[in-house]
């Protein structure tokens, strides 16, 4: 991911500095006070807590909250800090080091859980959802990079409208990376002789955020909360009609942009023809679809690894990345320029995201008890989308489940709870998830597709926006209002 | 010495690397140069970027950010190009040649004409 947030030119970096500093600095703020709030609440609120949870946790007769010091957040808020700025502001130490800050961050956090609060299984827990996290992507990555399609035919504003359109419905099975990675080359391609940045722009917002909005495989918190215990088609069911209305609303304006755009396809002859290469690599992106289901508690006659933190899912999707890597035609991975830096980055940044995450969400949990009643669903619609727009929105989306969960004494951790959850008040769940895939648009770093995107084009030789122009000529013009009126017809005053 | 860039692509000639400077075997007008996604248009002696040195019988390119290429550049990427013959006039777009640069082993650096399935616009 990062390999994509890094590259920038050093001049521009140094001019969008001091502004984009003032903004990270009051989102930072935001979530400092947040979390500080709770440690001093939480000596108050310690024992009723702690009754609470142990009676919760003795009908589930499982994992008990221990709440860890306020202090224990600081690797993560650091280590979110550094994502954000560091392909900014020191991008070339950034890029040498950030695997050493994601892994001391973690030993931090992980010595602490182990050493000192005697707590393994909160630790093994994220362990397992990190490796299946990175076995998903990882296999869509490779298994994507391996595919090339062309699109011979001519460039039109209906043709580009249906494309990326697909591309929204694509990014459900095969994840707004996967999507991304497979559809951006045709794109541009389709697009050659008439391209503008705001083509770029609208794929980053349909294909690679909004489109995922549908299935746990879409986009990373959605999957984060299905490994958690969310339903899988709960997301479709319960967030279909939002999804539908956010990418009319965003079609929209891009049609009459594109109609508007003056430059004229070339007058070449068009075959008409969609070429696929690497068919091999189509059958094992379904391999991936399919393995997500095969877990113990979707087929019971899946075979357990633990106390393993994987399983046979993990296996078939590691496997996947092996031989797809191997069997994809060597032209091809050139075409797509092909690196496994991007997957290796996300490895070990979530690992650290993962790990120092954990006292974050314990503590949030501690801090919507307290606070629960005025926590609504305009709050954590607006809260995670801001945070997720500039933050990512997996870290964002786990916290703020956390903290509906939290109202309600229930515990992340806990599948169980979890699955009771989201039959609790739906409300919140869907506040949550819509608003965490939506507002990964906003920015560039508000999600991991975004700067993968943004760095193909310039690698073709397109100019993108700036940072800050990418938000004020474009996202905030475009997605604000879209996401206003989800918000009002949705759920402003409904919970 | 003096080869075109028609000679070296018609005869596979192989260029040089070494650490962030490459070396290619004929002298040319650079246009524009993308390595990873960084777009490189600023030739001029102050970039902090990119220092190039035009000779009679070769060119060469020091890419100051990165300090060696083959750390950086795996081998299904590649730098790319946009280049003009000497002799040709360079407000001709269809003299405009577009180039991939790869690094080999040895210090070789493979040079080769893009083909239509790698994105390069100019």
């Amino acid at each position: 991911m990062n390999k994509f947030l890094v590259r920038s030119t050093p001049d521009r970096n140094k001019l969008l500095g001091k502004i984009y500093g003032n903004k990270i600095f009051l989102d930072i703020c935001f979530v400092l006070l947040f979390f500080l709030n709770t440690g001093l609440l939480s000596a108050e609120v310690k024992s009723n807590l702690n009754a609470d949870t142990l009676n919760v946790a003795s009908v589930s007769n499982a994992h008990i909250i221990q709440q860890p010091p306020v202090y224990l957040i600081v690797p993560f808020i650091l280590l979110l800090l550094a994502i954000a700025t560091g392909p900014l502001f020191y991008k070339h130490h950034w890029e040498k080091h950030y695997a050493k800050y994601s892994i001391i961050a973690s030993i931090v956090v992980a010595v602490y859980y182990v050493f000192f609060l005697n707590e393994f299984s909160g630790l093994l827990k994220v362990i397992t959802e990190f490796i299946s996290f990175i076995a998903l992507l990882s296999s869509l990555f490779s298994a994507s990079s391996g595919i090339l399609i062309n699109v011979d035919k001519k460039s039109t504003p209906i043709a580009n409208t249906v494309f990326l359109l697909i591309g929204a419905v694509l990014a459900n099975f095969i994840g707004t990376t996967g999507a991304s990675v497979l559809l951006i080359r045709p794109f541009i391609k389709l697009n050659k002789d008439r391209i503008a940045p705001y083509h770029i722009i609208f794929f980053i917002f349909i294909v690679s955020n909004v489109g995922g909005a549908l299935t746990p495989l879409g986009d990373p918190p959605l999957f984060l909360g299905f490994l958690s215990g969310v339903p899988f088609f709960w997301v479709v069911q319960h967030m279909w009609y939002m999804w539908l209305l956010a990418l009319i609303l965003i079609l929209i304006p891009f049609y009459f942009f594109d109609l508007f755009n003056k430059k004229t396809s070339s007058k070449e002859l068009y075959s008409g023809k969609i070429e696929i290469k690497g068919h091999r690599n189509m059958i094992y992106l379904l391999i991936i679809i399919a393995a997500v289901f095969i877990d113990p508690a979707v087929f019971p006659w899946v075979p357990d690894l633990s106390p393993l933190p994987f399983g046979i899912r993990e296996i078939i999707l590691f496997a996947v990345v092996y031989f797809s890597y191997k069997s994809s035609d060597q032209k091809i991975l050139i075409a797509n320029e092909f690196n496994f830096e991007p997957i290796k980055e996300v490895a070990f940044l979530f690992v650290g995201i993962f790990i120092t995450m954990l006292p974050a969400i314990e503590l949030v949990a501690f801090e919507a008890k307290a606070f629960g009643d005025k926590l609504n669903a305009d709050v954590f619609y607006w809260a995670t989308g801001v945070i997720s727009a500039v933050l990512d929105n997996t870290p964002t989306y786990m916290n703020f489940l956390s903290a509906a969960m939290g109202k309600y004494n229930l515990d992340i951790a806990l599948k169980a709870h979890v699955q009771h959850f989201v039959n609790v008040d739906i409300i919140y769940l869907k506040a949550i998830s819509i608003s965490a895939v939506l507002f990964g648009a906003l920015t560039y770093i508000g999600n991991g597709p975004n700067f993968m995107v943004k760095s193909i084009s310039e690698r073709a030789g397109i100019t993108m926006p700036s940072f800050f122009a990418y938000i004020f000529k474009y996202s905030l013009l475009v997605l604000l209002p879209v996401y206003t009126i989800i918000w009002l017809l949705f759920f402003y005053g409904r919970g | 010495m003096f080869k075109t860039i028609s000679d070296t692509l018609e005869n596979k000639l192989n260029g040089l690397y070494y650490g962030n400077r490459i070396l290619l075997p004929f002298s040319c007008y650079v246009l524009k140069i993308i390595i990873e996604d960084d777009i490189l248009m600023d030739f001029s002696p102050s970039s902090k970027s990119i220092y190039l040195n035009e000779t009679d019988s070769f060119t060469e390119i020091y890419f100051k950010d990165f300090k060696n290429l083959k750390d950086t550049i795996s081998k299904y990427e590649s730098v790319k190009l946009i280049a003009v013959e000497k002799n040709k006039d360079i407000f001709q777009m269809e003299n405009h040649i577009k180039l991939a640069l790869r690094v080999g082993d040895n210090h070789k650096l493979i040079i080769e004409k893009t083909d239509e399935d790698i994105l390069f616009l100019e």
